[in-house]
Formats: structure tokens, C-alpha cells, sequence
């Protein structure tokens, strides 16, 4: 009588343990931590550090390249400045020249808008899971540089 | 023995039988105190709208277009001869009746959709022009001291609408015959058959047209150079095509066609809506807040002085923003008027493929969206933005504007933008209404991250595998409400509705106060537009199993008055908008 009220207590713990191991499968976790994982990485890595100043340098921006094992890619939407590496050259013209409603130029335009904006895409990599953010910089022209290159 | 293995065989059955009926319980919902809750406070603030608003005035069931929470009267405008009008604006107070129709729907009391079609019984009845416009929009209303036609913009203010999207099924449910002749006749007054020009301001004078239809489509306005690159036409003399009033152009004739059979109308919505897809970026897919440039009908003199922006001076962005050529024009800008060309034109455009059939307008949103997303999306210091930029890509950001010019004043530095929560649900309901799991995951890709840096935690995979949420959130918004509750009503994962729950408990917690929805404790005025109920009410409905094709549907909720009146100073004149001078206004005011 008492191995099978044991058995009954042992076969009854079984279905129970069995349960809860079913419904830990059913809710896996791991996807959803390599999702806080790549928003970490674009907001933890420090990649966005020079982001809030104008770059009056050339050189490498030190983008980071991986964070807690998250590959970072860059792709420069324009490459003569800084390049996919995140090595900046900065240009030799000004951004925009900028004039007034006759097209003329004077001196109070000088200087307006010599500064160039320049966007890079990311893509944040983590076993095979990708997601995308882009980064803005802002880099001044070189000392010396030139501006003529009116569009209007 | 036998009792032993009889016993062992149940609790074996009852093991096997159990995790079902736990499946079970989370398809049937029961319906919390929490629920209830909520739906008493739209009951309630609905009551409290019906009872100051027909107080105010007996002779009329009108109801202003917003309610002073203090003292339960009506908005004014004051004029600038100092003259306080209280209004009512019936374009600006869709979402109220779709407010009164989806209560009935879920209480299953018909006394609210009766009061619906009593006001709007009495409005088509007495406030329908000869021509067949209705005397609302922008810049008229209805002065409820006298009941008669007000003008905001001097003494015969024109119809304009823009994405008000009416809420024509309940419309033609109360007068069949003035809602066609409506319908119809705002495509009389606002499109140029000749000239294919389209002007958001209609005359209440142009002539009842019954075969307003009849003519042959004409060929495309938008045409392309040997690059394939769109020509946008500067020969419109100042009438502006702007895409928010082609979109209400394009809902009446989609509603036209569906209600009559008739297909013509919905043939010149679609090709009205194609001028906007031809005018897109060819590689960006960005589209455009307009077809046409304007003519330059003013003399050079008068147009040297940077400050005169009048349309007739030529395109006001060629003018402002000269230093970046020809890219400069007003169709193409991607930092303003955002709201209009990817949220109330995609919203229109995914209704009209959901309910009139018109599939490649899914097409067309995914394209806009996504074109837009992946050129311009940006999170910066944990927030959504916006880079400024013409729809080519070029970017505009940290521009300083030379000159005073229509898009603001000289010396103005272009900034990010920040990206309101309005774009959840044009970007949710594109990636719902496209077809295949592979089409969807770029657009559900900026969504998860939008959702997520708007604090309301990770959705999980496309299709709403896994998700994450943030239970506790704080946020108390319509539109990230109707963004889960649809979710939700997709996918059926409870996550979407649990998170749902909370954000309505935060929206009835932070804005319902002294018996009405107002935007903050604040704030003054509770306007009958507002978004919150609604949402709400699609809340209740999924919960009770109620499906969301059976309850009125959000579209829009950008109803606005402008025109002439006395400025804060109390002695000069001021040409505004509601949503600057009175929807503004605080408790302390």
C-alpha cells in the first residue's frame, strides 16, 4: 500500500515538475534580452559621444566597434568625410553658401552655414539578430577652406 | 486497489485536462472593476458634454466645440471687435460622435447614437448651403448665441477642410440626400477640372454641380524627365494642392462611390491621391506635401522684401531655403507639415484599402513610411526624432536660416524634430494591412523601436512574438492605446492587452478631471474632438469581444478654427488658430 501511495506522490510531483518545464519552454527569453542587448549597445557603447560637439579635427572618431559582444557596423552617407571606419576628413569648401533674396553675398552671410551635417547609419549585430540606428555628427571645414558654391 | 488506480488515472486526466483550460481562460476575458472604471468615466464625461452644452442654449441641440471645465460654458472666440463668440464647429467634433456611437455600442444603450443624429439632424438640416457646402472647417462655425453662420476670416470665410475626415457613415445614416450633395459639391468647389488644380479653400458661392464627376480624367499632372525623376509643375496661381485637403477630398469620394456604386468618384480620388505618389522620391519613396509649385503672380518689387511670403511672390521654400537649388521647393520638405503626409494621409490611405478595396494604397503607405523611417528616423538622448531634410535625402539640419522667409525667421537654426506619438498607428496599421511576414519586418523593426523608446517596453518579434512590455508604464496616450488594443485584436496576445489596460487607467488617472477628458489637470477647456474617449471605448470593446470593425474608427483629430481675432493684449488684432489661443488656456488663465 505504501509504494503505490509513493508512486501515486511520485507520479503526481512528475506531471507537476513536467508542467512547469513545459511552460518554460513556451516562454523563452533569450530573444528579448538580445533586443535590450542591441538597444544597450547603441545607447551604453558611447557611440554617440561626439555627437553633441562640432568636429574641428581629422582623425578617427573612435566609434566603438562591438559592445557585450554586439557587432556595430557604420555606413557614412558621405564618405569623403567621415568614412565608414569613422575616420574624419574634414572638407576643404564650406556646406552651403548661403545668400540673400538677390543672390548677393554679403558679409553677414559669411560663416552661416559652413559647418557640414553628416549621418551614419549603424547596424547593431547579435547572433543573427540586427536592428538599425543612425548617428548625426557635424564637422567643420578645414582651416583655409573655400565657399563658393551657390545653388539658388 | 482499484480505487487507488481509479484515483491515480483521474489525477493523471485532471493533469493533462488542466493546462488547456488555462489556455482557455486567457482567450475569454473577464471584464475587471478596472474596466468598468474607465467606461464610467467616458459615461461620465460624455453626460457632463450633452448636459452643459445643450444648457447653454435650449433652442439648439449644437453643442460647442469645447467646454470650460470650471464653469461648464462653451468656448469664445473674440473677435477683434472684442465680440466673444461661442461656437460650434461640427468638422471639429467628429471624434465625439464617433464617441456617442461606440458608447452605444458597447452599453448597448441607442440613446447616445440618438443624440448623435439629433445634433447632426439639426445641423444638415439648417446649416447646409444652397450650394451644398456645410457652413464648418476652418473658418466657419455656428455662433451659438444667435445660431447663425459665423466667419473667421472677414465676412465670408471660406470652406476649408483639412484631414477632418467626417464621419460620413452616420452622416448618411441621419440625411442620405444632403450628405451626397455634399460629398459631391466639395469636389464642385475645391478641384479645378480644367487646370487639374486643387485649392483648399472652396466658394460658397460656386454653383451646385450634379455631374460633378462627368467629365474625362485627364492625364497625369505629375510627368517625369528622361532621369524618371519627377516634374512638379509651378503653374498653380496660389491655390495650394496640399495633400491634408486632398485627403478629404479623396475620403468623400471613396465614401461616395461605396454608399452610391457608382466607381467614378472613387477613379478621381485614386487619381487625385497618384498625383502625390507620382510627385514621391524616386529612391527615398519620401512623398510629398503637394503637386504643384505656385505661379509667381505678384511683381518682382513687391516680392524683394523677403518678409511678403504671399504664395504669388512663387514657391515660398525656392524662396527661403534658395541655398540648397531646385531640391528647394515646398513639396519636398520632410520637416514640417509631417504630421499631415505620414499620419492623416496614411491613415486615410489604409482606410480606404481596408474599406473601399483600394489595395495599392498599402503599397503606397509602406512606401512613404518606410522611405521616411529609414532616410529621417532618429532616437537621440533616448527620444524619437526627426532629421530635417528635403525628401531626397539632402539634410538640413543645423541650417541657419539667412532670411526671414513663410517657414520662419531669419537667423532660425534647424533642429531634430520630435516624432509625437501619432505615428504609431499609421506605421502599425501599414504593417497590419501588408501582406506576408517578409514585407513586414523593416517597418516592424522602426515600430519596436519607436514603441520601446517611448518607454512602453519591447512588442517582441514581427507578427507579436515574445513581447516585453512594460506593464507599469506611466504613458497616458490615445494613441498608444489604439496602437496596443490593435495589436491586441491582431495577434489576440494578451501582453498587448494587459499593457493596453494600464495605459487607459493612466489616461482616466492624469486626464479625466471635474467630470471631463481634458489634455492635463490644467488645463481649461475639454474639446469634443479629442481622441481619448474613443480610444477608450476601443479598449472596452475588445475586452467585452466586441470586434473593432464593428466600432467607429480613428482617423484623425486635427479640427482647428483659424482666422481673425483679439490678441492676449486685449487691444490688438491677431490672426491664430483654436489650438494656439484657446486650447492653450489653463485653470489659472
Amino acid at each position: 500500500m505504501k509504494r503505490i501511495v509513493f508512486m501515486f506522490i511520485f507520479m503526481l510531483s512528475f506531471f507537476l515538475l513536467q508542467g512547469c518545464q513545459n511552460e518554460e519552454e513556451t516562454i523563452p527569453d533569450n530573444d528579448i534580452d538580445v533586443y535590450r542587448l542591441l538597444m544597450d549597445a547603441e545607447d551604453l557603447s558611447g557611440m554617440a559621444n561626439q555627437t553633441k560637439s562640432i568636429i574641428t579635427v581629422d582623425g578617427d572618431l573612435g566609434l566603438p566597434m562591438s559592445y557585450q559582444g554586439v557587432t556595430i557596423t557604420y555606413a557614412s552617407r558621405n564618405a569623403s568625410i567621415i568614412s565608414n571606419l569613422g575616420v574624419v576628413t574634414r572638407p576643404n569648401e564650406c556646406w552651403i553658401e548661403s545668400r540673400d533674396q538677390q543672390g548677393l553675398n554679403p558679409e553677414d552671410y559669411e560663416n552661416l552655414n559652413d559647418n557640414w551635417p553628416v549621418l551614419l547609419d549603424v547596424t547593431l549585430t547579435y547572433e543573427g539578430q540586427t536592428r538599425f540606428a543612425k548617428l548625426l555628427f557635424v564637422v567643420a571645414p578645414r582651416e583655409g577652406f573655400t565657399c563658393q558654391k551657390y545653388l539658388g | 486497489m482499484k480505487k487507488l488506480l481509479s484515483l491515480f488515472m483521474t489525477v493523471i486526466l485532471i493533469g493533462s485536462i488542466i493546462p488547456n483550460q488555462f489556455i482557455k481562460a486567457n482567450d475569454s476575458l473577464i471584464y475587471l472593476e478596472s474596466d468598468y472604471e474607465r467606461l464610467h468615466a467616458v459615461i461620465q464625461h460624455v453626460e457632463n458634454v450633452l448636459k452643459y452644452g445643450h444648457e447653454y442654449n435650449p433652442e439648439t441641440a449644437l453643442l460647442p466645440d469645447a467646454i470650460n471645465t470650471l464653469t461648464g460654458e462653451p468656448a469664445r472666440w473674440t473677435f477683434p471687435n472684442r465680440a466673444a463668440v461661442p461656437y460650434s464647429n461640427l468638422a471639429n467634433q467628429q471624434n465625439f460622435y464617433r464617441t456617442l456611437v461606440g458608447l452605444s455600442r458597447v452599453t448597448g444603450s441607442e440613446k447616445y447614437k440618438n443624440e448623435a443624429m439629433d445634433i447632426l439632424s439639426e445641423f444638415m438640416t439648417n446649416y447646409q448651403s444652397p450650394n451644398g457646402l456645410f457652413n464648418w472647417g476652418g473658418h466657419r462655425a455656428i455662433n451659438l448665441d444667435t445660431l447663425e453662420v459665423q466667419s473667421t476670416e472677414g465676412p465670408n470665410g471660406p470652406h476649408e477642410l483639412k484631414n477632418m475626415m467626417p464621419y460620413y457613415e452616420l452622416m448618411l445614416e441621419v440625411d442620405e440626400e444632403r450628405t451626397l450633395r455634399f460629398m459631391k459639391q466639395l469636389w464642385t468647389a475645391h478641384f479645378y477640372w480644367s487646370s487639374t488644380d486643387m485649392n483648399r479653400h472652396g466658394s460658397y458661392s460656386t454653383a451646385f454641380d450634379n455631374n460633378v464627376f462627368g467629365q474625362a480624367i485627364p492625364d497625369h499632372v505629375i510627368q517625369f524627365d528622361e532621369d524618371g525623376n519627377p516634374i512638379i509643375p509651378a503653374d498653380s496661381p496660389g491655390l495650394l494642392p496640399f495633400v491634408n485637403s486632398a485627403t478629404d477630398l479623396a475620403y468623400a469620394a471613396f465614401a461616395l462611390s461605396n454608399h452610391t456604386g457608382d466607381p467614378v468618384p472613387a477613379l478621381w480620388a485614386k487619381y487625385l491621391m497618384t498625383q502625390y505618389n507620382r510627385a514621391s522620391h524616386p529612391v527615398t519613396g519620401m512623398t510629398v506635401y503637394q503637386y504643384k509649385s505656385t505661379l509667381v503672380t505678384r511683381s518682382p518689387i513687391e516680392c524683394a522684401d523677403p518678409a511678403y511670403t504671399n504664395s504669388g511672390c512663387g514657391d515660398r521654400v525656392a524662396r527661403q531655403f534658395r541655398d540648397f537649388g531646385s531640391i528647394a521647393r515646398e513639396a519636398n520638405v520632410a520637416w514640417k507639415n509631417t504630421q499631415a503626409v505620414y499620419v492623416d494621409n496614411i491613415l486615410m490611405l489604409l482606410e480606404a484599402a481596408d474599406k473601399y478595396g483600394v489595395t495599392d494604397f498599402v503599397d503606397w503607405a509602406r512606401q512613404y513610411m518606410e522611405g521616411y523611417l529609414e532616410y529621417a528616423y532618429i532616437r537621440v538622448d533616448g527620444k524619437n526624432m526627426i532629421v530635417p531634410m528635403f525628401i531626397d535625402g539632402t539634410i538640413t539640419y543645423g541650417y541657419v536660416v539667412p532670411q526671414v522667409g513663410y517657414f520662419g525667421p531669419s537667423n532660425m537654426r534647424l533642429d531634430y524634430v520630435p516624432m509625437p506619438t501619432t505615428y504609431l498607428l499609421p506605421i502599425l496599421r501599414t504593417i497590419l494591412q501588408t501582406e506576408g511576414t517578409q514585407n513586414q519586418e523593416k517597418l516592424w523593426g522602426y515600430f519596436r523601436d519607436i514603441v520601446y523608446t517611448y518607454g512602453l517596453g519591447d512588442i517582441g518579434e514581427v507578427g507579436g512574438a515574445n513581447p516585453k512590455l512594460n506593464l507599469d508604464t506611466s504613458i497616458d496616450d490615445p494613441y498608444a492605446l489604439m496602437a496596443m488594443v490593435e495589436l491586441y485584436d491582431k495577434t489576440k496576445n494578451i501582453d498587448y492587452l494587459n499593457v493596453a489596460r494600464t495605459i487607459g487607467n493612466n489616461i482616466v488617472s492624469e486626464k479625466f478631471h471635474r467630470g471631463f477628458f481634458v489634455e492635463s489637470e490644467i488645463m481649461l477647456y475639454s474639446r469634443l474632438d479629442q481622441p481619448d474617449t474613443l480610444a477608450l471605448l476601443t479598449l472596452d470593446a475588445v475586452v467585452r469581444g466586441i470586434s473593432l470593425s464593428e466600432m467607429p474608427f480613428y482617423l484623425a483629430d486635427s479640427g482647428y478654427i483659424h482666422g481673425y481675432l483679439l490678441a492676449d493684449d486685449g487691444v490688438t488684432e491677431d490672426r491664430s488658430y483654436t489650438q494656439n489661443v484657446i486650447y492653450t488656456k489653463t485653470i489659472y488663465d
